[in-house]
């Protein structure tokens, strides 16, 4: 597994390099195309559609993308799982926040391509059924949320920071969630939701 | 130029008779309740579908192609190159060459646009259309413009001075000071930021067309689709269910980019998505504009301002104006204003959190403060000696008092925080008004079917205030329900017509016409239940899920049961907004305290406390969420946010969210909400009364904190350093 993914990196970047079209002249400067094919057994893929095999909240999706295609597009736009949002489209306001493998991540600024293999969260597979999971409860409860477009990222943040420490601080509640932005202004009632959630269950 | 003493006086208290049926109740249910957003979990799982998230089959996605220069003739645009692209279907041109409306005059000022079947195509195919320039010279730095050293852009000159207002005698005014300060206080241009960036998708069906879009007005933007695109109102339907955050900017016109959707969609013949990107949100869609005073004031000796003149002006970007409203509040007898709009080339101003407010807030508010001090009184009392006098809709003097003794106001030592070391705290005070009244037409459908389903149906749209959640609380509390049994249909026009959700008016204006709706909803059900009671309809009550004589609760049935009487056509009734169930005007005030580090020039607020008036309490928790929200609104207003340009350039430097900077949780202090009911004025709107005060409150703590008076904003750490590094020298 983590042969292929190395191998698929490694002309993923070519790729992306090539049909961004940022530069055909520097990526030859690094390592010419003609090696990069060499150096590996794998064919050229790109820079069109190529098939990329993804693991989102536990069931697998194929699909033909640009190598170009973040994690983040490649879901809302091709695979209609839209619970998690685009907001500045660079990493700074996390509303595209999942959890990828037990860490999270902006998956605006992650390639799609890259995450194969992986175990990815999102969202939209956090409640089972119609039973909330006890962060998004939470934020129910203590109205942590208005216009609600920052809230799927919140959630997955405050998800994976609990899962990481079950009896989280006040000050890693804090820390853990200054990666994301609330225009509304409902900071505070998400501390208060997020505190009140204790070792998963809600206090 | 709202002129304060106006409108402090006009308020009347709800008038519908007490003994009406439509009268707010005087022992509500759940009305004034915590009650949960019904939309929360559609929220929390990522089930509520945004405008952003809208697909729909065969559907492209668009991308504009925006003017890089502040000012320039566009010469050609060649979309050639664009058209043979992979997966291009259409592409316009916005900016003809051959019109008259061939200028752009702001960074990102709309050019053309292009739909393909991936926004990544359309991405290559936007960078694709050729366009030539010719620039022009722009003006973008106000001082420059002010000063008459900058090109002369705009007809009439970069500047536009306005009728200066004047009253009572300003000579006998300074006269009678025994202080008189001049200082020049000045706020930033800022930029809305909307989580969900403006967008549309737009899909026809021969000459009818339907809209999803992120916006604040359905009504205004099926008639502005209409208009502008010359077919019939009622060939257009928008539906908008989430929207990403409006806070002014989605309010007055589906912009060129709603336009250019639907132009393109119909071009294609398919549906097309156009969702701004960061930057052209930050350039295109609206601003704050700036404000700066500089005044001349005078306080008699014994705390009166005696006299106030005050020059005024601000950029509102390019033709737009920048208005604010001076003095705040303040009751000052003798006073003078002049004003001038500067036009820059930049993007225009749009209605942004209580329009102005904020701006004559912070220019007032710093004001007092000096003044306060040059008499050596408090600045509570300072404040209550120069209000106008208390009324329903003015009760800072009340609030004032409260909130320093809550706050813990007679510990606050005098200006300038004498603790050795580099930590300093301090705290300020600052009071707020805004009208927030109600208007209609805002017509309610009320729906009862025989299963005993209740269906609440308007075209208003919920920004996140809790519209939503609004309409279910005042149905259910109108028919003895749960809001979980009222079913809300709001966020499409098919709906009918509400206003558009701007100046804090949806509440006032949605609030009554839903009660009288269930109220006459509830007086045909009760018509259809009295003969099997052997009761009048009259004597019939409906409270805790039932419908029971009113002398008599046993004598009743569950409302299932009421409802199975209802047959097979529904129970429909109608209500609109009536005048005397919502007023206008709130007050409030807000107490702030910061640690600045002398050192670093960081500000850290560490306490706010609100007390905030809004009539009638529909739904608490919601209220509550506005407060919080205003406030952290003001905040970021006051020690982050900052559109910077580029001097030379005149472009914007940080036209994204790593360098606009925004709070994050770590930046948030202790905030203690406080709101104050007067159910007998009826509902008044609070999206925006708590968004003014705070910043000048912070402003002042840093003084308070550091003996440095910070004139401008955003107090940044190198704009305190400054201001510390100035003061002693």
């Amino acid at each position: 597994m983590a042969r292929k993914d190395e191998s698929q990196r490694g002309f993923s970047r070519r790729n992306f390099l090539k049909t961004t079209g940022v530069v055909g002249v520097a990526a030859e400067a690094v390592v010419k195309p003609d090696e990069a094919v060499a150096q590996s057994s794998t064919p050229v893929m790109g820079p069109g559609d190529v098939p990329v095999r993804l693991n989102v909240n536990g069931k697998q999706i194929d699909l033909m993308i640009e190598p170009r295609v973040t994690l983040l597009d490649a879901l809302r736009t091709r695979a209609n799982l839209t619970g998690n949002k685009r907001g500045c489209d660079r990493g700074a306001c996390g509303a595209c926040t999942m959890i990828v493998d037990g860490r999270t991540v902006y998956s605006c600024s992650t390639l799609a391509i890259e995450v194969q293999g992986k175990q990815i969260r999102t969202v939209d597979g956090l409640a089972n059924g119609n039973q909330l999971h006890p962060v998004q409860q939470a934020f129910c409860d203590k109205d942590a949320l208005m216009c609600g477009f920052c809230t799927p990222g919140f959630i997955m943040a405050s998800v994976g920071l609990l899962e990481k420490h079950p009896n989280a601080t006040p000050e890693q509640i804090k820390k853990g969630l200054d990666g994301n932005i609330c225009r509304c202004g409902t900071f505070t009632r998400i501390f208060e939701a997020v505190s009140s959630v204790k070792g998963g269950q809600r206090g | 130029m709202a002129d304060f003493d106006d409108f402090l006086d006009q308020d009347a208290p709800a008038s519908v008779p007490p003994d009406s049926d439509f009268a707010w109740p005087a022992k509500p249910s759940v009305l004034g309740t915590r009650v949960k957003r019904l939309d929360g979990p559609d929220k929390v799982t990522g089930r509520a579908k945004y405008t952003f998230d809208i697909a729909r089959p065969r559907m492209l996605y668009a991308r504009l192609v925006r003017s890089p220069y502040p000012h320039a003739r566009v010469v050609s645009v060649d979309l050639s190159a664009a058209n043979r692209m992979p997966g291009v279907k259409a592409a316009l041109v916005w900016k003809d060459p051959a019109s008259q409306n061939n200028r752009v005059m702001f960074q990102g000022d709309e050019v053309a646009g292009v739909a393909a079947d991936t926004e990544e195509h359309a991405i290559d195919a936007a960078r694709a259309i050729k366009v030539e320039y010719e620039i022009q010279p722009h003006v973008t730095i106000e001082e420059k413009a002010l000063a008459g050293t900058a090109p002369q852009v705009f007809t009439g000159g970069n500047v536009r001075a306005g009728q200066p207002q004047q009253s009572g005698d300003l000579a006998a005014g300074f006269q009678a000071a025994a202080h008189v300060i001049e200082e020049t206080y000045a706020t930033q241009v800022i930029t809305h930021t909307c989580m969900e960036s403006h967008g549309t998708v737009c899909e026809w069906d021969g000459d009818k067309l339907t809209a999803w879009i992120s916006t604040q007005g359905i009504s205004g933007a099926r008639e502005n689709f209409a208009s502008a695109l010359g077919i019939p109102q009622a060939n257009v339907r928008v539906i908008c269910q989430y929207m990403g955050g409006g806070f002014g900017s989605k309010a007055l016109s589906v912009g060129a980019e709603g336009l250019m959707c639907a132009k393109l969609a119909k071009a294609a013949n398919a549906p097309v998505k156009l969702m701004l990107d960061r930057k052209e949100e930050h350039l295109a869609t609206g601003n704050r504009p700036s404000s700066a005073s500089r005044i001349k004031a005078g306080v008699s000796a014994d705390g009166l301002i005696t006299a106030f003149d005050a020059e005024t002006w601000g950029t509102g970007g390019a033709g737009a104006t920048a208005g604010f409203p001076l003095p705040y509040i303040y009751r000052i007898s003798n006073r003078r204003r002049a004003h001038k709009d500067v036009f820059t080339n930049t993007g225009q101003q749009r209605p942004m959190r209580a329009p102005g407010h904020p701006q004559g807030s912070f220019n007032t508010e710093i004001m007092m403060d000096e003044l306060a001090d040059k008499v050596q009184m408090d600045p509570v009392e300072f404040r209550i000696r120069n209000l106008p006098p208390e009324a329903p809709n003015g009760m800072w003097a009340s609030y004032l008092r409260e909130g320093a003794a809550e706050f813990g106001w007679n510990k606050r030592h005098a200006t300038g925080d004498k603790t050795p070391g580099p930590l300093k705290t301090g705290m300020g005070v600052s009071i707020n008004t805004w009208g927030g009244g109600g208007r209609g037409p805002a017509r309610a459908h009320c729906e009862i079917t025989s299963d005993g389903a209740v269906v609440m149906r308007l075209g208003t749209q919920d920004l996140g205030t809790g519209t939503r959640t609004l309409v279910a609380v005042i149905t259910a509390d109108a028919l003895g329900l749960q809001p979980s049994q009222v079913r809300p249909e709001i966020g499409d026009s098919l709906s009918g017509v509400s206003p558009m959700s701007g100046g804090s008016t949806t509440a006032a204006s949605i609030s009554p016409g839903i009660r009288v709706a269930a109220v006459n909803a509830l007086h045909m059900l009760k018509e259809k239940v009295a003969p099997s009671l052997n009761a009048s309809a009259a004597s019939l009550v409906a409270s805790g899920g039932r419908i029971h004589v009113q002398d008599d609760p046993s004598k009743g049935m569950s409302w299932a049961d009421a409802c199975k009487r209802i047959g097979p056509q529904p129970i429909v009734a109608e209500g609109d907004w009536k005048p005397n169930m919502s007023s206008s005007t709130t007050s409030g005030a807000q107490f702030a305290e910061v640690t600045v580090d002398v050192e670093t020039g960081i500000v850290k607020a560490t306490r706010i406390l609100v007390l905030q008036d809004c009539g009638l309490v529909v739904s608490r928790l919601t209220a509550e969420s506005q407060c919080y929200g205003g406030v952290i609104g003001s905040l970021n207003f006051a020690l982050f946010e900052d559109r910077i340009l580029d001097r030379n350039t005149g472009q914007m430097v940080n036209p994204n969210m790593e360098w606009y900077l925004l709070a994050g949780m770590s930046d948030i202090p202790k905030i203690d909400v406080r709101l104050k009911d007067q159910p007998e004025r009826g509902v008044i709107g609070l999206g925006e009364p708590p968004t003014v005060a705070t910043a000048a409150a912070l402003a002042l703590a840093v003084r308070n904190a550091t003996g440095v008076t910070m004139r401008s904003l955003p107090l940044t750490p190198a704009r305190v350093l400054g201001a510390l590094r100035q003061s002693k020298a």
